[in-house]
């Protein structure tokens, strides 16, 4: 469900409101945060990401329409990019075509009425994990590293139609796992 | 389409979804979708689940540190950090001469401590440090005291010479991208590059040697801002303090 009281200090944020921008702060950070460590597993990266999220939504904040989504998936969509950004020029590796534009992401969100408590977002978290380890390691390359099944199969010595095939059947195990939840 | 014209991009939505499909298949894939229902409606569901692994990463606490260096990007503290120039250096120096005399006591005491422990650390270090002992043993040796909104110390200084030295403390740590810069202030306003400096956090001073092209009795003051690393031809960013001589 939308937190009404995000879009509350988001408009407000948008005014140039900076105890809004710090409660928001308060609110996300650790979530934020905890997507860019595990994208770039480094303290010293991840702590600058997070600040790049936040200085990005103090600067976009009028950008963000509630009507679409919730704020969090908003924040955390940004953070993924900038830390997928950050590891690409560590690594000097070339960007990915990026269908996940936070500005193009309204329509896919899920209900809102559907979104879940957080019991449900750590059971996702575990169903990851109980992949197959060949399966969880292309979800895992291709979402915390922004690497292309290209480049999986390169990395893993695998053939592409091997990626292809692994990662349809792990999202569809996923796909299974948060439509039983 | 047929179930077997659909299978090759069917094949890809899963990819596509979380981003990681090859540049080379993008462009066939999204022209597909275009006239594709069924596939699109497949895409959205397989969108939504990459939404939920943004979720599913479990949470964790950054540096509190973070939030401080946030903070001081905000308007209101940027606006706080720009000193206020009321200082008329002139009559605050009639009113309290004893009063900096005393001070100057404690604070080469302090110094000489300080430029002690300083003589096992760097060698760019160590040189400014004997500058300022040299300096403070000077009987030509001016001390110009500085009042920053954060930062505080004096500039020593022999009109004679092309040298000076800045002992300061309250500066605050700059991230990487960025540097302290000195500028030597000429009597038309303009300003010449003093030098590059990090505050040193082990101790409560930081001590820099300061050199010019000409003697210091050609300036009117010593200002320092902070720069993007690597300085800057001219100053362009917020100025910590400014001291007039």
């Amino acid at each position: 469900m939308v937190n009404p009281d995000d879009t509350e200090l988001v408009q407000r944020v948008a005014q140039g409101d900076e105890r809004a921008f710090l409660a928001l702060y308060d609110r996300y950070a650790s979530r934020v945060h905890g997507l860019t460590l595990r994208i770039l597993g480094d303290a010293m990266l991840a702590e600058e990401a997070t600040q790049d999220t936040f200085v990005k939504l103090w600067s976009r904040a009028r950008l963000f329409m509630a009507e679409r989504g919730s704020l969090l998936f908003w924040l955390l969509t940004i953070a993924r990019r900038t830390a997928l950004d950050r590891l690409r020029l560590e690594a000097r590796r070339p960007a990915q075509p990026d269908s996940t534009d936070p500005e193009d992401i309204w329509q896919v969100l899920p209900d809102s009425s559907s979104l879940p408590e957080e019991a449900r977002w750590r059971s996702m978290h575990f169903a990851v994990q109980s992949l197959q380890q060949d399966q969880r390691a292309v979800v895992e390359l291709a979402f915390y590293q922004g690497m292309s099944q290209s480049e999986i199969a390169d990395v893993l010595g695998w053939p592409l139609g091997t990626v292809k095939t692994r990662m349809r059947a792990a999202m569809e195990q996923l796909k299974q796992k948060w439509n039983n939840e | 389409m047929d179930r077997d014209e659909h299978a090759p991009f069917r094949e890809n939505i899963p990819a596509y979804a979380l981003g990681a499909l090859d540049a080379a298949d993008v462009t066939a894939l999204e022209s597909h979708l275009r006239t594709c229902e069924s596939c699109r409606n497949e895409l959205a569901e397989y969108r939504a689940l990459g939404d939920i692994l943004l979720m599913a990463t479990p949470p964790a606490a950054p540096p509190a540190a973070l939030r401080k260096r946030l903070q001081a990007q905000l308007p209101s503290a940027q606006k706080a950090a720009r000193p206020r120039w009321t200082w008329n250096f002139g009559q605050l120096a009639l009113g309290l001469a004893m009063l900096a005399l005393l001070a100057l006591n404690l604070f080469t005491f302090s110094q000489l401590r300080l430029v002690q422990r300083q003589q096992a650390r760097l060698s760019t270090e160590v040189e400014d440090a004997q500058v300022a002992l040299m300096m403070l043993s000077s009987p030509s040796t001016q001390t110009v005291f500085i009042q920053g909104t954060s930062a505080s110390g004096a500039i020593l200084l022999d009109k004679g010479q092309n040298e000076a030295v800045m002992i300061v403390e309250g500066l605050p740590p700059l991230p990487s991208d960025q540097i302290y810069q000195i500028w030597l202030i000429l009597p038309d306003g303009s300003r010449v590059s003093g030098g590059l400096f990090r505050p040193q956090t082990k101790d409560s001073y930081t001590t820099k040697a300061i050199a010019s092209g000409q003697t210091i009795s050609g300036y009117i003051g010593i200002g320092v801002t902070v720069e993007p690393a690597g300085g800057s031809d001219h100053p362009t960013g917020e100025r910590m303090f400014k001291v007039d001589f």
